[in-house]
């Protein structure tokens, strides 16, 4: 459903992600996993047209979206949760959420249902809801990073290192919402990483990506074993 | 006694609003462009002299329309000057946006006289005449500014809390990138929030013409203590905006009673530099709106 082709992005003169080619396709997890400033961030950037390729195309259930507005985009169905959560910080945790949905026209019931749903798989955003966001712990603030990208129904969601900071159990719980989504919701997922194990653990399949560029893919299960995965990203 | 003081009190309310509104106005463009802008007395002088020297002039004084077309030529103006200066020199220093700002406001300031002439105007029976309300006896003008402002303040806050597009204003203050992920054209949340400010210096402009001549000076004063009204609420939230401008007008004018009128705006400032002292983040540090 996800289709980029020859993707080539700059920052001024720093070429960030060379002629990069991927493609997620419908029912499955799609991890990116690579070192610190192998460009994760910014193919998914990219993909969001926050920054915009100099050549290629990202087409996104038939659509050419490589021109159109980040807004344009999230509305066509695919939402982003950044690396950094970018919660609002004075807005309640139920307004955050409610933002979530600003993409789509989903009438109060539709919405009041949304709202039951997310805090039923986040109880502590319920006992939080009218705490401001930029007050929430990290690890709440990454729940209601994933409570509001769900909040607009989206066709395709992408989590940039929803682990970051945070406690190990968090990370656990973290990663079985992450499943839930897909199993339960059937929602497709790409997933940037920097624990490759439990990125290709979760996953179905796996691009690695070493200075803005695509030097392996393939199945998830069967990058766990290669021996050259293992040594630069599994530790032996 | 009590009749003087009633009478002071009732003007200062309505200056105060005055001032309020200006904080108001600014702050919706430091909110959502991250920017001050400087031609903001200049747009509200510019809107008088719209107002009298054109809609009023051609419209044989028929006030409401003449008001209305003033405000919705000043809003669209605002577009326009976001599409120019605000959205595009965002991203440049500040001091770049701030220059366009002050140039432009000088633009307007002699865009005046060469438009309507040096000299200056009146608003002849716009709003003229006294109203006598339980013994107080105040202008007529006052009661409007006052009514008018209390209206414009709940519209504004009702929009912002209950619309779509205004909360994408309130989110795009806090958060451009996050407002964009989830699905708000940024550009053009701005550019509505320009236009509503460059709006509400299109009301100014009309509700000032009948306070003092329309010339080019007019109000800078206002402008000036705007500012400051906006510092002592707080900056950046419409409550604390008409709370200091109130507070600021109130106090100006009952300060008339036990020193000469001249030193009015000493007050002021005075007033502002103990805020700033005192507390810094003004009377209302509630959240951001
Ligand atoms: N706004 C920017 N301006 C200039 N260079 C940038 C910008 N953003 C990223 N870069 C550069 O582009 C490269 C890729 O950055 P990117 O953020 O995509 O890496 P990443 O793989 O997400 O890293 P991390 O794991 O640390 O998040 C880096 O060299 C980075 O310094
Ligand atoms: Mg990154």
């Amino acid at each position: 459903m996800l289709k980029i082709r020859n993707v080539n992005t700059y920052y001024g003169a720093i070429h960030a992600i060379h002629d990069i080619d991927v493609e997620v396709n419908e029912g499955e997890i799609v991890s990116v996993i690579g070192a610190n400033g192998a460009g994760k961030s910014t193919l998914m950037k990219t993909i969001m047209g926050i920054v915009k390729p100099k050549t290629g195309t990202v087409e996104f259930m038939g659509e050419d979206i490589t021109s159109a507005s980040t807004a344009k985009i999230v509305k066509n169905g695919i939402v982003y949760v950044p690396e950094g959560r970018y919660i609002f910080p004075d807005l309640s945790v139920a307004d955050n959420l409610m933002m979530g949905a600003y993409s789509q026209r989903f009438s109060a019931k539709e919405l009041n249902d949304l709202m039951e749903e997310m805090y039923e798989m986040f109880p502590r955003l319920r006992e939080r809801k009218k705490q401001l966001g930029g007050t929430l712990s990290g690890g709440e603030q990454q729940m209601l990073a994933i409570a509001r990208g769900m909040m607009s129904r989206p066709k395709l969601i992408m989590f940039d290192e929803p682990s970051l900071g945070l406690a190990p159990i968090i990370v656990s719980e973290v990663f079985d919402t992450i499943l839930k989504i897909k199993e339960e919701m059937q929602i497709p997922i790409v997933l940037v990483e920097q624990n490759a194990y439990k990125a290709l653990s979760i996953s179905n399949r796996c691009y690695i990506l070493e200075n803005g560029k695509v030097t392996l893919s393939g199945e998830s299960a069967k990058l766990i074993n290669d021996d050259n995965v293992r040594k630069a990203y599994l530790a032996g | 006694m009590f009749a003087m003081v009633t009478q002071l009190i009732v003007s200062g309310v309505a200056t105060g609003f005055i001032y309020g509104l200006t904080a108001i106005e600014y702050t919706l463009i430091w909110n959502s462009c991250g920017l001050l802008n400087f031609a903001h007395t200049k747009t509200i002088m510019f809107s008088a002299y719209l107002f009298v020297g054109t809609f009023l002039a051609i419209m044989a004084n028929a006030y409401l329309p003449a008001v209305i077309c003033t405000i919705i030529c000043i809003a669209l103006f605002g577009v326009l000057i976001a599409l120019i200066i605000f959205i595009p020199l965002r991203n440049f220093t500040r001091l770049i946006a701030v220059m366009a700002t002050v140039m432009l406001g000088t633009v307007l300031n002699e865009g005046a006289v060469l438009i309507w002439g040096s000299a200056p105007m009146s608003a002849g029976g716009f709003l003229d005449g006294r109203v006598e309300i339980g013994g107080v006896v105040t202008s007529l003008a006052n009661i409007y500014i006052i009514v008018i402002s209390v209206l414009v303040t709940i519209g504004l806050r009702l929009f912002m809390k209950k619309t779509k597009p205004g909360r994408a204003m309130i989110c795009v203050a806090q958060d451009k990138v996050a407002a964009s992920l989830m699905g708000v054209e940024v550009k053009r949340s701005m550019a509505l929030s320009v236009a509503i400010s460059f709006a509400i210096c299109g009301l100014l402009g009309c509700l000032c013409a009948p306070l003092f001549r329309v010339q080019q000076t007019m109000v800078d004063m206002v402008g000036l203590k705007g500012f400051a009204a906006g510092v002592i609420g707080g900056f950046g939230n419409t409550t604390g905006a008409i709370a200091g401008g109130l507070l600021l007008g109130v106090v100006e004018n009952l300060a008339c009673m036990v020193v000469p009128s001249m030193y009015k705006d000493v007050i002021a400032f005075t007033l502002l530099i103990l805020f700033l002292l005192v507390k810094p983040n003004g009377l209302i540090s509630v959240k951001k709106d």
